[in-house]
Parts: structure tokens; sequence; C-alpha cells
């Protein structure tokens, strides 16, 4: 398959942010900022690393609810990126839950809080609509400011003192 | 309505050029231009259009407005007929049986090339024709404030099918939001170059 040149980007950029996510959202407590706003984000469950290109491209999911996904770790010490990752994040009492793929950023399975889409008399039959959308996009802006914090890292002058960090963070998870 | 229920997968876009306000009085009747027509009369394979978020039955927008609030939100329907190749194959060998019996009739040993191919359209258009099509949709919804589009699939056939299809209706071109163009539009076009030339990163 040809890529164009965002393509091949897409990968190394995406593959990056949900490795790094891995590390900073485990050293942080999941904690991160929007706009002023703490939220927590945790990678959990299930995540998939990728190594290899070609035909030697080389895939393992690792899933488990409380486990620490120690194979999935081990695939990041030979050199193995995440490639997709089931994110959840939580701001007071409320929840939401969706996996996100590395090469395009497509999400998957995305769960919000629960909407009331049952109508009384005299209610806005649109609320309900409006009422997920306003959920949907506090989600996706939460996560493009964690994004966003990954690309001033990134292509800022700290980058390799962050590497190192992660490092330091693998080491100690054996 | 699959954006309201209670798990969605999402593909996001967002509009490259600046919208002209001359658009929004003209999206229902673009919509209507562009919507879904049906083919069960007919033998085509597939037929796709914008049906109501509502109702895909609706092509006319009569069930209810796209617009609700800041939003605009439609669904593209998508209908495909299918054949097994198991049953195109079985009806091709007897129409191809039938065929080289008449031809023996009429003292001809056996079928030309020519023959043979138009059998087999000829079947595969009948059980084409036979075949229910199968309807599928996928929720649009458009925010006009942050030129963000959402559409209800992941799947890549259905993204491209959309993209052209937004573009021949609404003469806008839509950008996916990937790591890359995401990276451009949260840095500037200052740091394009650095983009451009980033290099995975070795995390061992």
């Amino acid at each position: 398959m040809d890529l164009y040149l965002g393509q091949m980007k897409d990968i190394i950029l995406g593959q990056d942010f949900l490795t790094w996510l891995w590390y900073k959202s485990d050293v942080t407590g999941g904690l991160f900022e929007d706009k002023g706003e703490t939220f927590e984000l945790h990678m959990e469950q299930r995540v998939s690393v990728q190594g290899g290109e070609g035909d030697t491209l080389e895939t393992a999911t690792v899933s488990g609810a409380t486990s620490e996904l120690r194979e999935a770790r081990l695939g990041l010490r030979t050199g193995k990126k995440v490639n997709r990752a089931q994110i959840r994040i939580e701001k007071d009492a409320e929840a939401w839950s969706f996996t996100l793929k590395a090469e395009d950023f497509s999400i998957g399975s995305l769960r919000t809080p629960t909407v009331e889409t049952k109508l009384e008399e005299g209610d806005d039959p649109d609320a309900p609509f409006l009422e997920k959308m306003f959920l949907l996009e506090k989600c996706l802006s939460h996560l493009d400011a964690v994004y966003a914090k990954f690309l001033d890292l990134r292509f800022g002058t700290g980058w390799g003192e962050e590497v190192q960090a992660f490092r330091t963070w693998l080491s100690k998870n054996e | 309505m699959p954006i309201v229920s209670a798990s969605v997968s999402l593909t996001r876009y967002r509009i490259v050029e600046d919208v002209p306000n001359s658009i929004w009085p003209e999206i229902v009747t673009l919509l209507k231009r562009f919507s879904f027509k049906e083919i069960e009369q007919t033998s085509d394979e597939r037929s796709y259009g914008w049906v109501s978020l509502e109702n895909f039955l609706d092509a006319g927008f009569r069930t209810a407005p796209p617009e609700k609030g800041e939003y605009l939100a439609f669904a593209l329907r998508l209908d495909t007929r299918r054949v097994s190749p198991a049953v195109i194959k079985k009806h091709t060998l007897l129409a191809m049986e039938e065929a080289e019996k008449q031809a023996k009739e009429e003292g001809r040993k056996y079928l030309s090339r020519e023959r043979k191919k138009e059998i087999k359209e000829q079947v595969r258009i009948k059980l084409m024709a036979r075949a229910m099509p199968i309807p599928a949709v996928f929720d649009v919804v458009w925010n006009t404030s942050t030129r963000v589009v959402y559409l209800a699939s992941t799947n890549n056939k259905v993204r491209e099918l959309f993209n052209n299809h937004f573009t021949d209706t609404f003469e806008l071109h839509l950008e996916p939001m990937t790591p890359y163009f995401q990276a451009l539009n949260a840095l500037g076009e200052d740091a394009q170059p650095a983009i451009d030339a980033v290099e995975s990163t070795s995390f061992m």
C-alpha cells in the first residue's frame, strides 16, 4: 500500500502519542487539564502494541480488567509501540470510554455518560441529541487537550528528557 | 440514530475552507438534491445519498429539519444488493447448459466467447434484480461553529464515499482529523517543516 506523507506521519505521531500516553497517564495518576478544567484519563483493560514493518510486522493485543498488561509492556521493551488503546476519561462522577487507533485517530465504541432519551410532554425533541453531542464533544475536547500537550513536548526542547523519563518508568515496571 | 446510542464509532473531519454564509439557507435544498434514491424497482447494485437523521425512509427531510441547535444533523444511507458468488456460479452453469443445448439443436458445436460473456452478465443482472437491497445508515453531524464534521463510521469504504458525497453536495472539502492534520492545526503552519520531518521516537 502506498502511503502519502501525511499517512506516514500519522502512524509515527499516533504511535508516539499513545506510547507516551501510557507512561504519562501512569506517572501523573491520570491527571490532565483542558482549558483550566482538571480531568482524569487512563489507559485500561486493552492495549495493542506493534513493531516491525512489512512481512515482519508484529502485533500483540493484551487485555485484562485489572492486570498490568505485562505482555504489552514487554513489547515496549523490544521496541514495539502502542497502536491501539482503550481510554477512559473521568470527570466528577461522569465517565467516558473509547478505543483510539494510532494510525488515524478513529474512535471506536465511544460510550458517554447516559443520556435520557425518553421525552415528556413539552420537552424539546432535540434535547437528547443536543445532550449527547455536548457529552461527545466534551470527551473529544479532553482528548485533543492531551494530544496538544504531547505535541508541545514532542516538538519542544524537552522531548529528550521526556523519553529519558519514559525509559526510567519502563525499567521500574519490570 | 446511532449517534445517540450507547456506543458509537466516529471519524472526525474539519472543513478546510471558510464556509460561505450563503450556504445556510440552501442546506435542505442541497441535501434533497443529493438525497438517497430508492433502487427497489431496479437491478442497480447500489445507491447512496442523504436521508433524515430521524427516519432513514425520509429522503425529503419532512420528518424533521436537519438544524438542531448549532448542528446540522442528517445521515448517509447506502443500499447494496449482494448475491452470493456460489448462487451466481450455479445459475451461470444452468444458463450455459441451456444455451449449449440450444446451440447443438441449431447445429453449432460450441458457444462463442462473446455469447458466454453475455450469458454471465444476463444471469448476474437477473439475480441482482431478485435480491433485496440491504440498507445501511451512517449518521452525520456538522458543528457549524467549529467546522467539525462527525461521521458515525470508521469503515474505509464508507469514509471515502461520505467524503466525496459531502464535497459534491456542499462544494466544501474535508480534512480527516488524523494525528498529522491535528498536529498542523494545533501547532500552526510554521511548524509544518518540523511535522513533515518527524521521525519515530526510539523509546527503548
